[in-house]
């Protein structure tokens, strides 16, 4: 399995951790387009969340949207603390800006999810 | 999250498509909130640009999806209102003398791609229409982020936000904001709610209390209902498309499924969600 990120075309990215656990975030395409964040819900640990359903909620100054999970699984972390640094989001969304960690029911189902060129091309053409 | 809309093969913004109108009957909260959401599921099965506008009775304050309810609760001035939170974002909302809308725009079509476009396209069409009954109006460009954090919507200043200047000097602001609205990105479809300040609440005391627009227009603008006939018109030119007003509700054949829906908005786990 590969450990390059995966994208969901809902933007959100999954990536394979050598733990067999997967992190879950928000693309920075999908952050710069959401603009002025203001608000974030995560899921508790624990929690099930289920590939294409919604397992949080974002707000900005003019929209709230939700979060679906690229992956199906249960939720091992969360980063807590982004919901009071949502700058994060945009400074490193791929890194400190990581929002769940899911054990994931199977990881196979990471590659129904994009790949960076894929993904690249699908923001590419708006 | 849904930044674009889905992928259904559908028309595209060069295609033509109409705007369907309904007026509803003033309703309360809850019901109000599960006859957007209702509205929102039609136009993502129809791909059908739908448009619900209506009132409330009793007069009730909205909170914005996350707002926390206990600033309800401790805000004196309003806290002897019902209330109900809505799904889209933003800050409170006195409504009683406001006309509110609820947009639902499917996501094939190019005004549910990212959030600047349908305010653009709708709060843009009131403000041409304003400005050619001569009233001085325009959409903010600039987000005041410390202004955003206002418990009520009228107190905020943010980008696409409708306002007509204060040539009387009465707002801190140096103009007036009448119509503001907030989005909810669902997977498929773009839900706008909006509300236009129609006259200054005679119950509404204190920061809560905005004047509208019907205490602005002048005789020779023409009335209230003249506005919202051209504001539609232009925003179907902006769809190149043709305006349609439907008879009767927008939830007629739909009681039980709104009735359904209007338990969650009803809720105490609901209310306080935050």
């Amino acid at each position: 399995m590969e450990k390059s990120r995966r994208y969901a075309k809902s933007h959100e990215w999954a990536r394979l951790e050598d733990d067999g656990s997967v992190t879950v975030g928000i693309s920075a395409y999908a952050v710069e387009a959401l603009t002025d964040l203001v608000f974030m819900q995560l899921p508790d640990v624990g929690a099930t969340v289920t590939a294409g359903e919604s397992f949080g909620e974002i707000e900005s100054v003019k929209a709230v949207s939700d979060l679906y999970a690229p992956i199906s699984g249960k939720v091992v972390a969360a980063n807590t603390d982004l919901p009071s640094q949502l700058e994060t989001l945009g400074s490193d969304p791929y890194g400190s800006g990581w929002v769940i960690r899911v054990q994931p029911d199977s990881v196979e189902q990471l590659d129904e999810l994009m790949n960076q060129e894929a993904y690249d091309k699908l923001i590419g053409g708006g | 999250m849904n930044l674009s809309g889905s992928s259904k093969a559908s028309p595209n913004n060069k295609q033509r498509i109409d705007l369907h109108v309904w007026r509803d009957p003033p309703a309360a909260g809850g019901w109000n909130m599960a006859a957007d959401e209702a509205l929102a599921r039609q136009a993502e099965e129809t791909n059908q640009v739908l448009m619900r506008l209506y009132g409330w009775r009793p007069h009730t304050l909205s909170l914005g999806s996350f707002q926390r309810s206990g600033d309800f609760f401790e805000t004196p001035e309003v806290a002897h209102l019902p209330v109900v939170r809505r799904p889209s974002g933003g800050g409170a909302i006195i409504h009683g003398t406001d006309l509110t809308y609820g947009l639902a725009v499917p996501g094939c079509h190019d005004w549910s791609r990212g959030t600047e476009k349908l305010y653009a396209a709708v709060h843009g069409a009131l403000a041409e229409e304003l400005c050619e009954r001569h009233l001085g109006a325009r959409m903010m460009e600039a987000t005041n982020r410390e202004s955003d954090q206002s418990f009520y919507c009228f107190n905020r200043r943010a980008f696409g936000d409708l306002v007509i200047e204060d040539t009387a000097g009465t707002s801190l602001h140096g103009n007036h904001k009448i119509l503001g609205s907030a989005q909810r990105r669902l997977a498929g479809v773009v839900l706008q709610h909006g509300s236009l300040l129609l006259h200054r609440n005679p119950n509404v005391q204190g920061e809560g209390s905005h004047m509208g627009l019907g205490d602005v227009l002048e005789a020779r603008s023409g009335s209230v209902n003249d506005v919202v006939d051209g504001w539609l018109h232009r925003v179907a030119d902006r769809l190149n498309g043709e305006l349609i007003v439907e008879s009767g509700s927008s939830y007629e054949k739909k009681d039980r499924d709104i009735s359904s829906r209007t338990e969650r908005y009803e809720s105490e786990a609901w209310l306080h969600r935050r």
